[in-house]
């Protein structure tokens, strides 16, 4: 008698591979004996199946324990002692990449027969790549090295339904198996013992059970993709998912292709950005967010950036203002097909962008860059040109729609008392004048008011003009201010001092000059903007006098509508220029919002939409939804975060800050990982592509019932005529891919 | 049909369509059944075959089952369903309904456990609990030898002298899904096996009567007395039917009890089920070693021939039964049997040994200890569990 055990996992066909090597020595006219170990085990749990060949009736029944030949169905389950009460002269047959001789020095003393099955029957479309199923193949390898011809194998597969892929790729292993020692020499059998026999009963070996029990489920599963909280978050509108999701598969080019169909800044959203999308990333209740803003920053380094084609004979559009609300919305609806002109007042383009964010946080190369890929859709940038109430009704005469986005103009300021002459500045205007070189604050101390990007920006770059000393005066805590963290982190390093909870009330003069009074404050109950509300203290130290060569007051801005017929209200809805008949759109910061750029490109894409639809008369909508539709959020509550592992977050390289302090230098070198390692895309690989099917198949793998299949590239795929709807897929997919719905 | 591969389950399938083919001259075949492991496979076949006339359904629970074979039967059409464990318990009320309404129908059961708590695999306790509900019952060790059960189970139950159902038991697993060589045979032989069934109580639309009603205690009694009788006939009518067997489909299957080498043995075994074919390895080695072993296979447990199993036991002075089953506070069911069969047997030292409950493997091994421990007794003792404890 031979006897053969079959290790393989729950419901992938051990069991009928364990009937097929019987049906091939029962064709050759051998008793036969093939069965399983059935029980409660799961899907994918390590199971056996047994197989007796004889040449006289066999009447045992029980279990193998002490095996002829040992099957491995997949490498995983490969373990010396497996082996240990098998017979010495018999075959392991295993599953593997490995080589016959590679695995032998795992086993020693054992005859090791490998063949790669898996590769093989992926190519035969058996299974999927993450699960293949293997029996059929195996078959071959296992008659190869057992000694038995291949026309047995095809005469036991037909005789039970195994056709195409399962023969070819039978033949394949039959052919490629590997072994160490001539095969088919442990064993032998005498044929035949018994007259021909007629086959297999039932020719549905290993087919599904004819009870259709999806009629007993009172629920099923769907797979649906949720829209995904970083996506839903960037004001911009990008699909930041799919990004980071070609990013990981280190396709830059597909990455950066899917971030210039909403925006055209990747370079400078990857520096300046606050990135809502990070702040909502699901990974920081794993570890840390996903730093998808150097990512962004990489995609825009490293992607082919598209040729451009200008324009073709859409209806034209002005646009007042090239910040990035403007040059957004000049971009897309070029790309849409409408000659477009944009007229700034400035003598360079790029609105707050080249004149409010110092160079060390986005060099002009960047800015540069960008802005000509947008030019090179046929957007004509018209320099130097104030657009007043009387110009802009002449543009609506002379184009077919006029977007204005000329942003903040008006700088809040500050009542303060004592004398302020020639100290207080704007630090908007600082900002402009240091692009320029600016002023020498050498030996001098500097005092910010605020805690936006602003202000950190004006306290950093009076820090590289040579300033003593820099304080930045802030009425909440550093907690709350709403600048980059790691700006001001940085800013820390660099050597900036943080005043929390003072409010500036005036000046008084001093021994060493001027001296900033500020009323100290502390925190009381949340405002309307649900941020803690600073109130003022009363009491002995309710004053604090700062030294104050300059003050430069970064307290926000607001809008200049003095362009606007009067009485017109910033809002996005158009405004119709009285005698003129033309529309006039508009957008960015003029109609408030959060003051970000990624919101002002945001608020330009959405205008360019709103343009090129009310310019086609409603004959091309075009849709303005994000990339995801009105699906459901992939909050952190529907994903399944036990079932990914921490991972650190790629370092970020950062100039010393000993030697930032003295230059305009790029202070954040990106992702630029070591030699040999792309931190970029092992940073985008920690995305979880929450609320996506990256098909991992771990749905397919705790199927109990066998009934989810997926093909490449495709979500799963449910058989209700046998699903019992038991939910196991939900409960392990781990990006909330697939949920259930009552019947 | 020929040698196939195919599992007890596959078979049994098979051959019980063949049987309900059989009657398509006549009135035909009918049953239902609902899922449930190891016996799924029997009702997903016969659901799905194409009956020539009849059908068979999928039933909303197994007492609904039996209440579909009941009423095919009482119609007059060959019925048949099969059940396991707890399903068979549930269906518990309309199988004694059956048994009482006197129809010969035939249900294969694959032996399991019966829980909680919940375990899937062989132990006698489900079909046995049935032992009292008026069934015959056969216990099969082989995959040839259940299908020529089934064939043989027919012809006994729907013979006029007896008129009662049939119960088939094999283990599940070991036999319902394990993949062996078996003869299948063809239509035509089974066509010939088994007549049209020709039901007396057969219900008549143009000729209506009271049926199942309230009875009185004499009447009940008489009931109960004509059910006796009827098992009383069984004896006759399954030598009929073997050789009825032998004739048509030229082998010769064993009836009630095999008695294997029992002539001049000192020890005799006692097994049903596959555990027979365990005992009959043991049996083999220790007569090539000289030892006068000899084994009873028990296939017929209702009604259980007591005679029929002393003549098989012969002489033997030692007997120990083997019992995958058990009634708690009773011990194994099959040595109750064998213990009230030998009562006028005060020289034998019978030993009843518990083994393999719950599905446990029985190897060789485990006989063979049992065998030693019943040569090494000096009196009969109470039921064991054996290997005394379980690894």
């Amino acid at each position: 008698m031979i006897e053969l055990v079959i290790h393989g996992r729950g419901g992938r066909g051990g069991v009928t591979l364990a009937k097929l090597i019987a049906g091939a020595y029962f064709g050759l006219g051998q008793h036969a004996q093939a069965f399983g170990v059935y029980g409660a085990e799961r899907t994918g749990a390590p199971v056996q199946a047994f197989v007796r060949i004889d040449d006289c009736e066999i009447t045992v029944h029980n279990a193998i324990t002490a095996p002829d030949h040992l099957i491995i169905l997949e490498p995983s389950l490969v373990a010396p002692e497996l082996a240990a009460t098998m017979s010495p002269e018999g075959w392991i047959i295993v599953n593997t990449p490995q080589s016959a001789r590679d695995l032998a020095k795992f086993l020693p003393g054992r005859n090791v027969a490998t063949v790669d099955a898996n590769a093989i029957a992926v190519a035969k479309h058996l299974g999927s790549a993450a699960l293949p199923i293997v029996n059929t193949t195996m078959l071959g390898a296992i008659a190869r090295v057992l000694g038995i011809e291949f026309a047995a194998v095809e005469a036991a597969l037909t005789g039970a339904g195994f056709v195409g892929g399962n023969l070819v790729a039978a033949q394949e292993a039959y052919a490629r198996v590997i072994t160490e020692t001539e095969p088919g020499t442990a064993v032998t059998i005498r044929l035949p013992v018994l007259p021909p026999p007629v086959g297999f009963l039932d020719a549905r070996v290993g087919s599904m059970p004819t009870t259709r029990t999806g009629a007993w489920a009172s629920r099923r599963p769907h797979a649906h993709e949720l829209r995904p909280l970083c996506s839903e978050g960037c004001p911009a509108g990008n699909d930041v998912r799919g990004f980071l999701q070609a990013a990981s598969a280190g396709d830059y080019d597909r990455a950066l292709a899917i971030i210039l169909d909403t925006s055209p800044f990747p370079g400078t959203c990857g520096r300046v950005c606050p990135a809502p999308c990070m702040s909502a990333c699901n990974r920081k209740e794993l570890d840390d967010a996903v730093d998808v803003r150097d990512i962004e920053r990489a995609v825009a380094d490293r992607g082919l950036w598209p040729a451009a084609s200008a324009a073709d004979g859409r209806p034209s559009v002005a646009i007042v203002g090239s910040g990035p609300a403007g040059l957004s919305a000049a971009y897309h609806l070029a790309r849409l097909g409408h000659p477009v002109t944009v007229f700034e007042a400035g003598d360079e383009a790029g609105g707050v962008l080249r004149t409010g964010i110092p160079e060390y946080r986005l060099p002009r190369s960047v800015l540069d860059s960008e802005i000509e890929f947008i030019t090179a859709h046929g957007v004509d940038i018209r320099l130097g040109r104030i657009i007043d109430r009387a110009a802009l009704e002449d543009l609506s005469r002379d184009y077919a729609a006029v977007f204005v986005a000329t942003g903040l103009q008006e700088r809040r300021s500050l009542e303060l008392h004592g004398d302020s002459s020639g100290i207080v500045g704007q630090s908007l205007e600082f900002l402009a004048a240091a692009r320029d070189g600016g002023p020498d604050l050498t030996g001098q101390t500097i005092a910010v008011v605020g805690g936006g990007n602003t202000a950190i920006d004006a306290a950093r770059t009076a820090l590289r003009l040579g300033a003593d000393e820099v304080r930045v005066a802030y009425r909440r805590t550093r907690a709350e201010m709403p600048a980059i963290a790691e700006e001001i982190e940085e800013a820390a390093e660099e050597g900036v001092l943080f005043e929390e909870l003072l409010s500036p009330v005036g000046f008084v003069s001093g021994d060493g000059g001027p001296r900033l009074v500020c009323r100290r404050m502390r925190l009381a109950g949340p405002d309307e903007s649900g941020r803690p509300r600073p109130v003022p203290t009363n009491g002995g130290d309710a004053v604090r006098e700062l030294r104050c060569d300059r003050l430069l007051l970064a307290l926000g801005q607001g809008s200049d509508l003095s362009i606007l017929p009067d009485g017109a209200a910033a809002g996005p809805l158009p405004v119709t220029l009285g005698d003129t008949g033309g529309s006039v759109f508009l957008g960015g910061d003029l109609v408030g919002g959060e003051g970000t750029v990624t919101a002002a490109i945001g608020s330009g894409r959405r205008a360019a939409l709103a343009i090129h639809e009310a310019l086609a008369e409603g004959s091309d909508p075009v849709s303005a939804d994000g990339a995801h539709g009105d699906a459901a959020l992939a909050g952190a509550e529907v994903m399944h975060l036990h079932s990914f592992s921490p991972v650190s977050r790629e370092a970020v390289s950062l100039l010393p800050a000993e030697a930032r302090r003295t230059t305009f230098a790029e202070v954040r070198q990106g992702l630029t990982g070591a030699p040999g390692h792309d931190a970029a895309q092992a940073e985008a690989g920690r995305c979880l592509a929450c609320g996506m099917c990256t098909g991992c198949d771990t749905c397919v793998v705790y199927c109990p019932e066998g009934v989810l299949h997926r093909a490449d590239g495709q979500p799963p795929d449910f058989d209700y005529e046998y699903c019992k709807g038991c939910g196991l897929c939900v409960a392990e997919c781990p990006r909330g891919v697939v949920f259930t719905e009552a019947i | 049909m020929g040698t196939v591969l195919a599992t007890g389950n596959q078979a049994a399938g098979q051959v019980l369509a063949m049987a309900g083919e059989a009657n398509r001259s006549a009135r035909g075949c009918g049953g239902g059944a609902y899922p449930i492991t190891p016996q799924t496979e029997i009702a997903e076949y016969l659901t799905g075959h194409q009956f020539a006339k009849g059908s068979f359904v999928t039933a909303e629970s197994e007492h609904s089952a039996m209440a579909v074979c009941i009423g095919a039967s009482v119609m007059g059409a060959r019925s048949f369903t099969a059940s396991s464990s707890n399903g068979l318990l549930y269906m518990t009320e309309n199988v004694f309904a059956a048994g009482y309404c006197r129809l010969p129908l035939v249900m294969v059961v694959c032996n399991r456990t019966i829980g909680p708590p919940w375990n899937i695999w062989v132990d006698q306790g489900d079909s046995l609990a049935m032992r009292d509900s008026a069934w015959l019952q056969f216990y099969c060790e082989s995959h040839q030898d259940l299908v020529d059960t089934i064939l043989l189970s027919f012809r006994v139950a729907e013979d006029e002298r007896v008129l009662l159902p049939a119960m088939v038991a094999q283990d599940g697993f070991l036999i319902s899904h394990t993949a062996m060589r078996v003869d299948i045979p063809e239509q035509g032989e089974v066509d010939r096996y088994l007549p049209a069934l020709r039901l007396p109580q057969r219900l008549r639309p143009d000729h209506p009567v009271l049926y199942g009603s309230i009875t009185l205690p004499r009447e009940t009694e008489n009931h109960r007395r004509d059910l006796e009788a009827a098992m009383a006939q069984v004896p006759i009518v399954l030598a009929e039917a073997i050789d009825e067997f032998e004739s048509v489909f030229g082998r010769r299957p064993h009836g009630a009890f095999s008695a294997e080498q029992t002539a001049d043995a000192d020890a005799v075994l006692v097994a049903s089920s596959t555990m027979s074919r365990t005992a009959r390895r043991v049996v083999e080695r220790r007569r090539a070693r000289g030892e006068k072993i000899g084994l009873v296979g028990a296939k017929l447990f209702r009604p259980f021939l007591r005679p029929e199993l002393v003549g098989a036991i012969g002489s033997a002075k030692r007997v120990a039964v083997l019992d995958r089953n058990l009634s708690p506070g009773s011990g194994g069911i099959f040595w109750n049997e064998v213990a009230v069969s030998l009562r006028q047997r005060a020289d034998v030292v019978l030993q009843g040994y518990l083994m393999g409950l719950g599905g446990g493997d029985v190897t060789d091994g485990h006989v063979e200890a049992a065998l030693d421990d019943l040569l090494g007794l000096a009196e009969s003792g109470e039921p064991v569990f054996f290997p005394a404890r379980v690894a």
